[in-house]
C-alpha cells in the first residue's frame, strides 16, 4: 500500500502483544490530555509547592542560610511528620483540581464522539480500556503526589545531620500507599463522572462537586445532629485523616475511626468503578 | 470452512428478540447484508463483533465461536461503523495511527500505514486536518482508512456509502472492490442500497424482521442468468425446439413464437443462431433473464423462500 502506488496491500509486518495494547490507550490519552496549554500550566503549578518544600528542607538543614535569613530551625522550620502531612494535603488538593481538569479530557472525547465501537472492535476489552485511561491519570497524579513527596523525603534524609531517616522511615509506606489510595479515588471518580456527563467542562465541575457537595452535606449533618458521622461523606477530610494516621500524627478528637475512613474511601472507588464499567460499552441498549 | 456460520443465533436486546434463530452458512468472499430498517443488520454485525451477547445459539467467524473466541475474531477484523465514530479534535493521520496501533501494528509501522491508507482512500492532502473539519464523504473515507490500515482479514463495512454524492459513492465502491480483489480478505457489507451490494458482493444475506429471508449466491445467480434466455422468433419453431433439446437445452414454448431456454454449460449462444439458421427460424429478440438483486430482495420481502442460487428451471 505504498503512498505513490495508491493500491491496497494487506499488512504483513509484526504485531505487538495483545496484552500490551491497553498501554496504547494510556499513551494516547496522556498525549490528548496534555495537548491543552491549560493542562500543562496546571501541571507545572502543581510542582510549585514541592519546590517550596524542598527549599524549606534545604534551609532547615543549612545553618549558614538560617543565620543569613535570621531564622531558627527549632520552630517553623522543623521537618517532621506534620510537615509532610501539610505538604501531602496541599498536593492532594492540587491533585484533585488537576484530575478534575485532565480526567474528563482523557475519556469524554471518546464517548461524545462515539469512538468506543472502534476501540472495542479491536482486541481490547472494556476493562483494558478503563485500565489504559486509569494508567494515564495515575501517571499524572503520581508525578504530583507520591513522587515529589518521596523525593522530599530523600532530600531531608540526605541533608539531615541526625539519624532522621531511621526515626522517620515509617513515613515512606504511609506516603506511598496513602497517595495511591487518593489517586485511585480521584481517577475513578473523575472517569466515572466524565463517562456519564460527556461534556468536558461540565464533567470538570461535576467531579469537584461530587467530592465537595457531600462534604458540605456531611457538615450540615454534623451540625444539626451534633455527630461526627457526617465526616464519612467528606472525602478530602477522610483522606487527610488516613494520612494523619499513616504518618503517626495525633488524630483530632472528633475524628471518625480510621478503618471506617478506609472503608468509605474504598467504597467510593468501587462504586465509581461499577458506574464506569456500566457506561463503557460499545453499544448502549435502550430497554423497551 | 464457511466464512460465517450462523447456528440458531438469537439475540435479545431490551427484552425484545432482534435476531430470531438465524441459521445459515456464508462462504462468499464479499457478503452483502441486506434488509429494511430494523431488520437486524447492525445487530448481527454487533453480535459478530461481540458487542451484544447471543441469548441462544451462536455464530462462527472463520471457525471461531463468537461466544468463546471473541478476541480471535476481533484480532482479524477491520470495522467501519455506520455512524460518525472518530475523535473530532484529532488529525486524521493521528487517529488512523491510533487505531492501527490498537490493532497491533507497532508505532512506526502504524504511522506509515496511516499515511498509506489516507493516500489510498484519496485523502492524502487532508490527512493533517482535524477530523471534525471533514465533510461527510471525507469522514466515510477516513472511517474506511482506519478500518483497512492494519490489514484486516475480515472487513466489516456498515453502510459504507451513506451520505455520499454519486461520484464519491462510485469511488467508495471502487475502493471496496479493490480491497476485495487485493488479497486474502473477506468482506461483510451492510447496506440498504441494493446497487452497492450488487456491485461489490458475491453472496447476499437478506434479513427481514430479525429472520433470514434469503441467502443467495450472486455469482451462481449471475452464471445461471447467463444461461437463461428468453427469445422471440418468427417461423416454425417445432423443429428448432427439437434441435435445441437434442443439444441438451430445456425449452418451453409460448404463443407468438416466444421460447424460454436454459442452456447447458457446453452450449453457447452462437450455437442457437446456427440451429435457428439451419431450421429457417428468425430470432428477432433474445434476452438474458435479468433476475436482479432487486427482484431477489423483493421476492424475499414477499416471503418467497430463496436459499442458494436461483435455479434455471422453467
Amino acid at each position: 500500500m505504498a503512498v505513490y502506488k495508491r493500491s491496497y496491500k494487506p499488512y504483513v509486518g509484526p504485531l505487538t502483544a495483545i496484552s500490551r495494547r491497553w498501554l496504547v490507550v494510556a499513551r494516547f490519552s496522556l498525549a490528548t490530555a496534555f495537548s491543552s496549554r491549560i493542562s500543562v500550566v496546571a501541571f507545572v503549578l502543581c510542582m510549585v509547592p514541592p519546590l517550596i518544600a524542598a527549599l524549606i528542607i534545604y534551609i532547615a538543614n543549612n545553618e549558614l542560610v538560617q543565620a543569613a535569613m535570621q531564622v531558627k530551625s527549632s520552630g517553623a522550620l522543623l521537618i517532621n511528620n506534620r510537615f509532610f502531612v501539610i505538604v501531602l494535603e496541599i498536593q492532594s488538593w492540587l491533585a484533585l483540581f488537576l484530575t478534575a481538569w485532565i480526567g474528563p479530557a482523557t475519556i469524554t472525547p471518546d464517548l461524545s464522539n462515539n469512538v468506543l465501537p472502534l476501540f472495542l472492535s479491536r482486541p481490547l476489552s472494556r476493562l483494558e480500556y478503563i485500565a489504559g485511561k486509569l494508567l494515564a491519570l495515575a501517571g499524572v497524579l503520581s508525578a504530583v503526589t507520591w513522587v515529589p513527596l518521596l523525593l522530599l523525603f530523600t532530600l531531608q534524609s540526605q541533608l539531615s545531620k541526625t539519624a532522621w531517616f531511621t526515626e522517620n522511615w515509617y513515613m515512606l509506606p504511609g506516603i506511598f500507599f496513602g497517595c495511591w489510595l487518593w489517586i485511585a479515588v480521584l481517577a475513578l471518580v473523575s472517569l466515572a463522572v466524565s463517562s456519564w456527563v460527556k461534556w468536558r467542562i461540565i464533567a470538570t465541575g461535576a467531579t469537584i462537586a461530587i467530592l465537595m457537595v457531600p462534604a458540605g452535606f456531611g457538615g450540615v449533618i454534623n451540625g444539626v445532629l451534633r455527630t461526627r458521622w457526617g465526616f464519612l461523606l467528606n472525602v478530602p477530610y477522610l483522606m487527610t485523616l488516613i494520612w494523619t494516621d499513616l504518618l503517626r500524627v495525633p488524630l483530632p478528637l472528633q475524628a471518625v475511626p480510621v478503618p471506617l475512613a478506609w472503608v468509605a474511601m474504598l467504597s467510593t472507588a468501587a462504586l465509581s468503578l461499577v458506574l464506569l464499567t456500566r457506561r463503557i460499552q460499545a453499544r448502549q441498549v435502550v430497554r423497551g | 470452512m464457511a466464512n460465517i456460520e450462523l447456528d440458531d443465533l438469537e439475540v435479545r436486546l431490551g427484552g425484545r428478540v432482534v435476531l430470531d434463530g438465524l441459521r445459515g452458512s456464508l462462504q462468499g468472499r464479499a457478503i452483502g447484508l441486506l434488509g429494511p430498517n430494523g431488520s437486524g443488520k447492525s445487530t448481527l454485525i454487533n453480535t459478530l463483533l461481540g458487542f451484544h451477547p447471543a441469548s441462544r445459539g451462536t455464530a462462527r467467524v472463520f471457525g471461531h465461536d463468537i461466544r468463546k473466541h471473541s478476541d480471535e475474531i476481533r484480532a482479524v477484523v477491520g470495522y467501519m461503523p455506520e455512524n460518525d465514530s472518530f475523535i473530532s479534535d484529532m488529525t486524521g493521520i493521528r487517529f488512523v495511527r491510533y487505531m492501527a496501533e490498537l490493532a497491533g501494528v507497532p508505532p512506526e509501522q502504524a504511522l506509515e500505514r496511516a499515511h498509506e491508507a489516507f493516500f489510498y482512500v484519496g485523502l492524502g492532502e487532508a490527512r493533517y486536518r482535524k477530523l471534525g473539519t471533514y465533510s461527510l464523504g471525507m469522514k466515510q473515507l477516513a472511517k474506511l482508512a482506519q478500518a483497512i490500515a492494519h490489514g484486516p482479514k475480515f472487513l466489516i463495512l456498515d453502510e459504507p456509502t451513506n451520505g455520499m454524492d454519486p461520484m464519491a459513492r462510485q469511488r467508495m465502491i471502487q475502493l471496496v472492490r479493490e480491497v476485495r480483489d487485493a488479497g486474502d480478505i473477506t468482506l461483510l457489507v451492510s447496506s440498504h442500497l441494493l446497487r452497492d451490494v450488487e456491485e461489490t458482493c458475491d453472496e447476499v444475506l437478506i434479513l427481514k424482521a430479525g429472520r433470514i429471508a434469503a441467502i443467495c449466491n450472486l455469482e451462481e445467480e449471475r452464471r445461471s442468468n447467463r444461461k437463461f434466455l428468453e427469445m422471440e422468433t418468427v417461423g416454425s419453431i417445432e423443429a428448432f425446439v427439437e434441435s435445441m433439446r437434442e443439444m441438451g437445452c430445456e425449452c418451453a414454448t409460448y404463443s407468438n413464437g416466444r421460447i424460454k431456454v436454459v442452456m447447458p454449460e457446453n452450449v453457447e449462444i452462437r450455437d442457437m443462431y446456427a440451429v435457428a439458421a439451419r431450421r429457417s427460424v428468425q430470432i428477432r429478440r433474445m434476452n438474458h433473464r435479468r433476475d436482479s438483486l432487486e427482484d431477489i430482495f423483493l421476492n424475499a420481502m414477499e416471503g418467497k423462500s430463496m436459499t442458494g442460487a436461483a435455479h434455471g428451471s422453467l
